[in-house]
């Protein structure tokens, strides 16, 4: 199965263009998408979560048109949003069971075996009878990503999955993840770059409702390799040097600046190569936009 | 520290939106207020007077309990909901500094914000005169001070009491809700005081105890007279000082214990609940790698969708019931359910038993209110309740379909009102059965519960479905759905609209009866909830298609998913919906406006209008009058019709020549008319002018009819019911227990009832101001006809009458025969001499109690009880009171006229008693189901009985004028008779409950006059003085002169005016003239007084104590006060004459008991003393132990204080 977005344009009513134009082909697999924060990730994934309709433009999952036959999308849709909220008074097991009777699931021994796997997997068993409004931050979020996971969905939407997870867990998600991904299209965003190479076949970066690049992450980095150079800087310097040339991000590294320029030829002497990655990739793409956009 | 919180705190809250929406709300209502000039003041009060300002002041800082909690629940809570309080509370602020800041800045704003009104209405005041709704002389000039003192002592010390409350709330348990809640529970308190402050007996408590005192103010006001009431302000004194100090204290108090208990490092503690922790459950450590997640079977079907739509609605029912609101609320709602069924429904303060209607009908006091604002809200929450705890995202991408969601939701609520319908169930049947009533009526409950109850709800709730559809945000939502109702109740009113057809959710009223069940109602219930439940059904339909699933608010895809929704299925929806509506609608105003002619309001009074001014010129014409009459009434129960032919012979008592007949229809109602036949002996008449607009025709006699002329006429009239009105009981023949009278048939000439009376409507109509319906004494016409009638002087009657198979039917006069034919009974009836011209025919399934009186000279009477065949409870007490009252009047006033005495039960669709010649129709609900199990409970059946018996003679021998004054010849005089047979029978105490009553009623009275009061010999239509007034200064005189004494003027009186056969009938001047040859000079004052002048006194104990002496008895040292006061129609005070008074003083003992188990007084010492105005102190030596002592003791001079008149004694220190 195939999801295919064709021309996607949204524009709010107060008047932000949320989507620009936006032609994405995401096969199964695991699919990235990067962006900062507002660049319209959240937009585009709820439009496929079939939440939110848009101007013009086209989604296709195999052959549902998702944004007329919503309710097929629905059927065999994971969803996590961004941001969510739980019945405060309902224990995680009773409201996965609820939720999975929802998703179709009416046969109760099949339920009930669904829900205390996923509850394992996602490390919740041995507080399945709390009710959720006692959960931690990490909790609710781990409750977020079963209830994402119930009914064998073709297409899994997760919006920011490992935001409030401590580093264990991420990784226990993303495994969880990856293990899903196999036969099914999972869309992951983040801003969180390593995630993305790490995990997924395919991405794409959007900036200001605009997909600025997508493919292979492997490929992307590619073409910027030989590109990137780096330097240490005294912090005051750091103006001058973005006059200069392109400065595609600045971090600190023992108490320096460091700063990485994308430029064909080496910029000076005092540069030395850097070995490209996707976090190049990301910043070379979006600070220059970003920047002309801010003016 | 103080100041700048403070002054953050106003300059935050003066930037919300909502703190100048709180102000605008207020300040729209007072204007609209005060330009309509729609306050609460009668006629004759200026709109603006003091004690409307400051009635309106308090009533609106009630509803600004919602305000208060509003504005002093949230300062505190700020810092919670935006999660400031993590880090504000880390500054260098005192808890003291923090929260007297916020308090003192919010109350600031909340006095600012309710200044709004007062603002408006000052603004609205000036601008009245301009618009005119009122006339521009009810607008006095502005008093600033009306509007301050008000303002400073009821307005503003009611919103700090209640703010306080919130404000301890919140800053104590940090919970909003508590804050929504309480405010609602305050005012629920606070109906409940309202409540109990129906009865006069708890009047003091209440105005000590009343949070708002609305209660207090409105006792010191209630009997200030129109005059009073545009002068006067309540001075802060008193009872009121009290109350205040109450009310303003334990604001203060709450404030301070939170001042002294609130602690940042508290506040900021998480509530975690107090539970124990449990160790971690067995933590079998399983590799979440290792788990598979299983496969599953997925199915999506019609029978799968049907079952999560149930499932879903009974999650949202549980999620309803949960709420702390909906239980509070709910709890509220239940036990107002409860005690309005216990204490409701009590005639004279003596309680009902707990019959299944009025079970039911307590649904409609305080209980539907609640229940509607529960709906209302809780209709909100269902329908954000995803949005609300940001579980929207992830349940909108479910896979449910869009209608099972919607659907669940509204199935939920249909859930939780058929649930709140059961309460009215289950709490009369708990209030029956804990009362020993068993007769427990299920069909009743069942029908009126589910069938007519049931859909009201769900029309509720569908338009506030409607209105939480479309509006996305909750808190609009609500807004809107209220400001919807507000609106409708508004246009209801104070706008006059009261065309059911146009008011969402509206239906004519309906009464259920004992003896007709549910009647004729159903059939106009079901139109107009079958109209309204497809309005809101469409409604429903509407919200469906632009109800928002998922996160898109914008108006274009909001749109766009609208016409998505709109599929052939939807559309099909939508369009029965509207030709149901439509059809129904179309249906129901043929029958109201077509068949049955509705009127608004102002068309009625436009109407009364044109009537005086077109026919007015036929006043007083001369007709000819009645002298004998024969009736043939074919009564058609179950078609609710009848045809009724009258043959009257009429003779022309006149001097003048009568040309033409006028019969006076009346303007047609729903109680159609159709004239079959009229002739005049034997010839038909001819029709010369018609005035279809209200109902009076002009007809040529065939002949002239000179002087003493007589002919006979002949007339048949169809009259009976079609389709059903907008509004009315329409109850003059129903299916079971007909009821009307001689009305059936026109009347001769114009009648000045049809007039407007109201000198404003005069005014605005162009007609004089008229004072008197009736001529002086002295005049011609006044003193050639009758009071009730001016057809016809005395008559002869005789008629048959036929009714269902299964009926019983009743006319005036003995039954001569009685028979059936064709399937009908036919009774025959005839009159023995002569009667005024009155009768009834009344017709329904009764059973028949009889008993026989005997009288001295051996002379009996039959007793006939025409009873409901339940309605047993109290049919002694009606034999009773008619056998007493034949053994008095027969003693006292003469001869009973007739051998049979009838009293007749009529359903409850009005509550009265009614004496037509030998026969008294008795309504359902007078008495019938009395509870007279307290015997210190006023017998009222007893006494209304004995009432309406009187007027066998004050009334049917005594048949006054029609002249001003006449009311009191027949209805003061029965209320005197029936006052002294309830003293033979139940001894001077009972006497003192019921005459307070009337004291209470008539203070009332003429406290809310319109025009003027008028006095006792001419007042004619001021039924507060011709009972009340007129029954007190009647008990008051056979007190003063002797009861013995005055029955025997009244007895020469009958003797002279009993039956007079030819004019000049009686008037107030001959009745007076009798009263007065029995008065000595020295109490002559008091007729003055009483019958001529206006007077009230004003007698209290200044103080009262008493000291044993050496020999064992007491002394006892009296100092009373005494005033006596004049005053004017209008309530002016006119004079305080200094001659002295003849009044009780008295001494009592300890409390006893009579033999029928009442509470009496035990007088020690009880004399008449002549009482100079001012003080006067009395000692008396006494053998026994003296309890209270004081002056008018038994509350028999009209005075608007009378608690203060006896008092416990103290013991005299030396």
């Amino acid at each position: 199965m195939e999801l295919k977005i064709e021309n996607l344009n949204k524009t709010y009513s107060n008047g932000v263009q949320a989507l620009k134009d936006v032609s994405l082909t995401i096969p199964n697999g695991m699919f990235g998408l990067l962006g900062p924060n507002g660049a319209g990730k959240s937009s585009l994934m709820r439009t496929i979560a079939t939440l939110q309709q848009a101007d013009s433009g086209s989604i296709t999952l195999g052959d549902i048109d998702v944004l007329k036959d919503k309710s097929r999308v629905r059927e065999i849709l994971g969803y996590l949003p961004q941001e969510f909220g739980v019945y405060p008074k309902v224990s995680s097991y009773n409201m996965l069971d609820h939720i999975a009777s929802l998703k179709g699931i009416s046969n109760k021994g099949e339920r009930k075996d669904l829900v205390e796997s996923l509850l394992t997997k996602t490390n919740l068993w041995h507080v399945k009878n709390k009710s959720l409004g006692t959960y931690s931050g990490g909790m609710k979020q781990r409750f977020g990503i079963a209830q994402a996971l119930i009914g064998d969905p073709q297409l899994i939407i997760v919006d920011e999955p490992t935001a409030g997870l401590d580093p264990a867990e991420r990784v226990r998600f993303h495994n969880l993840l990856s293990e899903i991904g196999e036969n099914t299209i999972v869309i992951l965003s983040t801003h969180i770059v390593e995630d993305v190479s790490n995990l997924c076949h395919n991405m794409a970066i959007i900036c200001l409702g605009e997909v600025v690049a997508k493919g292979n992450p492997a490929d992307l980095t590619n073409q910027v390799a030989g590109k990137i150079w780096k330097k240490a800087i005294d912090r005051h310097q750091l103006e001058d040097y973005k006059n200069e040339m392109q400065v595609i991000s600045t971090h600190l590294k023992a108490g320096q600046t460091i700063i990485h320029v994308i430029s064909d030829d080496k910029p000076d002497a005092s540069f030395e190569t850097s070995s490209a990655n996707l976090e190049d990739v990301y910043f070379a793409e979006i600070t220059s936009r970003m920047e002309s956009a801010l003016v | 520290m103080f100041k700048e919180i403070f002054k953050f705190e106003i300059k935050y809250r003066l930037k919300r939106p909502a703190t100048w929406a709180y102000f605008g709300i207020l300040f729209l209502f007072g204007i609209i207020v005060g330009i309509s000039g729609d306050t609460p003041a009668s006629e004759k009060v200026f709109v603006n007077s003091p004690t409307a300002i400051a009635n309106m002041l308090s009533i609106i800082s009630i509803f600004g309990i919602m305000l208060s909690s509003a504005i002093m629940g949230v300062p505190v809570y700020r810092d919670i909901e935006h999660k400031t309080e993590n880090y504000y509370f880390s500054y260098p602020i005192t808890e003291k500094g923090y929260l007297m800041g916020r308090f003192f800045g919010s109350m600031a704003v909340l006095f600012f914000v309710s200044l709004g009104f007062q603002i408006a209405l000052i603004i609205g005041f000036s601008l009245g005169p301009i618009f005119e709704f009122e006339p521009a002389d009810r607008f006095a000039p502005l008093n600033l001070w009306h509007y301050i003192q008000p303002t400073l002592v009821l307005y503003w010390t009611n919103f700090f009491f209640a703010g306080c409350i919130f404000f301890a709330i919140v800053s104590l348990t940090k919970k909003v809700m508590l804050a929504y809640a309480g405010g609602a529970l305050l005012f629920i308190a606070y109906l409940v005081t309202l409540t109990l402050a129906q009865d006069i007996e708890n009047k003091n408590l209440v105005s000590l105890l009343d949070p708002f005192a609305l209660g207090t103010y409105g006792n010191i006001i209630e009997y200030w007279t129109p005059e009073e009431q545009n002068t006067r302000m309540v001075p802060l004194a008193g009872i009121l000082v009290w109350n205040r100090v109450i009310w303003l204290g334990l604001g203060l108090l709450l404030f301070f214990i939170t001042l002294f208990r609130f602690d940042f490092q508290r506040f900021l503690n998480k509530n975690y609940s107090s539970k124990k922790k449990k160790k971690t459950e067995s933590e079998e450590d399983v590799d979440p790698a290792s788990i598979a997640i299983p496969k599953v079977q997925k199915v999506f079907s019609g029978a799968l969708n049907f079952k999560l739509l149930w499932n879903l609605a009974l999650l949202e029912v549980k999620n309803i019931t949960r709420d702390n609101f909906f239980r509070a609320i709910f709890l509220a709602a239940v036990a107002f359910l409860f005690f309005d069924a216990w204490f409701g429904f009590p005639v004279y303060g003596t309680p009902s038993l707990p019959m299944t209607y009025y079970m039911l009908e307590v649904k409609d006091f305080t209980y539907v209110i609640l229940i509607f604002i529960l709906i209302v809200f809780m209709t909100g929450e269902v329908l954000h309740r995803e949005r609300g705890v940001r579980y929207d995202q992830i349940f909108g991408s479910l896979p449910i379909p869009n209608g099972i969601i919607y659907g669940s939701k509204f199935l939920a609520l249909v859930i939780v009102s058929f649930f709140l319908v059961n309460m009215v169930l289950i709490s009369g049947v708990l209030n029956q059965v804990m009362k020993g009533y068993f007769n427990f009526e299920f069909g009743m409950y069942f029908t009126d519960l589910y069938l007519i109850e049931f859909p009201r709800y769900i029309i509720f709730i569908m338009l506030a479905f409607f209105v939480h559809s479309i509006v996305t945000k909750k808190f609009p939502g609500h807004v809107l759905a209220i400001a919807i109702w507000v609106f409708l109740f508004g246009l209801n009113s104070l706008a006059d609209v009261n065309n059911n057809l146009y008011l969402y959710g509206y239906s004519p009223g309906y009464t259920i009866s004992d003896m007709n069940g549910f009647g004729h109602f159903g059939e106009s219930l079901f139109w107009f909830r079958t109209y309204w439940l497809a309005c809101g059904a469409f409604l429903t339909f509407i919200g469906f298609l632009f109800w928002k699933r998922g996160t898109d608010s914008g108006r274009k895809s909001r749109f766009q998913i609208a016409r998505g929704r709109l599929v052939t299925s939807t559309v099909l929806l939508l369009v029965i919906c509207i030709a149901v509506f439509v059809g129904s609608g179309f249906y129901i105003n043929y029958n109201t406006k077509t068949l049955n002619k509705y009127a608004t309001v102002d068309q009625g009074t436009a109407g009364q209008a044109e009537y005086e001014k077109t026919l007015g010129q036929y006043d007083r014409i001369a007709q000819p009058k009645v002298v004998d009459v024969y009736v043939k009434a074919d009564l058609m129960p179950e078609e609710r019709s009848t045809t009724v032919t009258t043959k009257m012979q009429l003779v022309n008592k006149s001097n003048e020549v009568i040309d033409s007949l006028h019969l006076n229809w009346g303007a047609p109602n729903s109680f159609h008319k159709e004239l079959k036949s009229l002739t005049v002996d034997g010839q038909e008449l001819e029709l010369g002018k018609r005035h279809d607009k209200f109902g009076y025709e002009i007809y040529a006699f065939n002949e002239a009819l000179q002087p003493q002329d007589t002919v006979m006429l002949e007339m048949t009239v169809w009259g009976g019911f079609k389709g059903f009105p907008n509004e009315g009981s329409g109850s003059s023949i129903v299916y079971n227990g007909t009821f009307f009278n001689d009305g059936f048939f026109p009347s001769f000439g114009y009648s000045a009832q049809g007039e407007l009376s109201s000198d404003q409507d005069r005014r605005e109509y162009e007609l004089p101001v008229k004072d008197y319906q009736l001529p002086d004494q002295q005049d011609e016409w006044g003193l050639s006809n009758l009071l009730f009638n001016d057809d016809a002087d005395y008559i002869t009657f005789e008629g048959v009458v036929s009714t269902a198979p299964d009926q019983l039917a009743i006319m005036p006069g003995y039954l001569q025969k009685e028979w059936e034919e064709n399937g009908r009974k036919y009774y025959h009836y005839k009159m023995e001499g002569e009667l005024d011209f009155f009768y009834n025919v009344s017709s329904a399934r009764y059973d028949v109690h009889r008993e026989l009186w005997t009288g001295k000279d051996g002379e009996q009477v039959n007793i006939e009880i025409f009873h409901h065949p339940s309605h047993k409870y109290n049919i002694d007490r009606l034999v009773n009171g008619v056998q007493k009252s034949l053994d008095y009047f027969t003693e006292y006033y003469g001869p009973y006229q007739y051998r049979q005495m009838r009293i007749i039960e009529f359903p409850r669709y009005s509550t009265f008693a009614q004496s037509f010649p030998n026969t008294v129709p008795f309504a359902e609900s007078f008495g019938w189901v009395g509870d007279f199990s307290d015997p210190n409970d006023l017998d009222y059946i007893f006494m209304v009985t004995s009432h309406e018996v009187a007027h066998q003679w004050w009334g049917h021998q005594i048949t006054p004028s029609a002249t001003r004054g006449s009311n009191q010849i027949s209805e003061s005089m029965a209320e005197y008779s029936s006052l002294m047979v309830m003293k033979k029978e139940y001894g001077i105490d009972a006497m003192q409950d019921f005459l307070k009553r009337e004291l209470d009623r008539y203070l009332t009275g003429r406290a809310g006059e319109s025009k003027f009061e008028k006095t006792l010999l001419d007042n004619d239509t001021q039924s507060y003085v011709w009972y009340r007034k007129g029954g007190l200064i009647m008990y008051g005189l056979q007190d003063l002169i002797g009861e013995e004494n005055l029955n025997t003027a009244f007895k020469r009186y009958i003797d002279s005016a009993a039956f007079r056969p030819k004019p000049p009938f009686t008037t107030t001047t001959e009745w007076y003239r009798h009263i007065n040859e029995v008065t000595p000079d020295s109490l002559r004052y008091y007729l003055e007084d009483s019958f001529e002048n206006i007077t009230l006194y004003s007698n209290k104990v200044e103080n009262a104590t008493y000291k044993e002496l050496d020999d064992g008895t007491y002394e006892v040292s009296l100092e009373v006060e005494s005033i006596k006061r004049y005053f004017d129609g209008n309530g002016k005070l006119l004079e305080e004459p200094t001659n002295a008074n003849y009044l009780d003083i008295a001494i009592f003992g300890e409390d006893g008991q009579n033999d029928l188990g009442m509470t009496t007084k035990t007088p020690i010492l009880i004399e008449k003393q002549w009482v100079k105005p001012g003080k006067s102190k009395f000692t008396y030596v006494v053998n026994d132990k003296p309890l209270k002592a004081g002056i008018d003791p038994y509350n028999k001079m009209i005075d608007r204080i009378p608690d203060d008149n006896l008092v416990n004694l103290e013991e005299a220190e030396d």
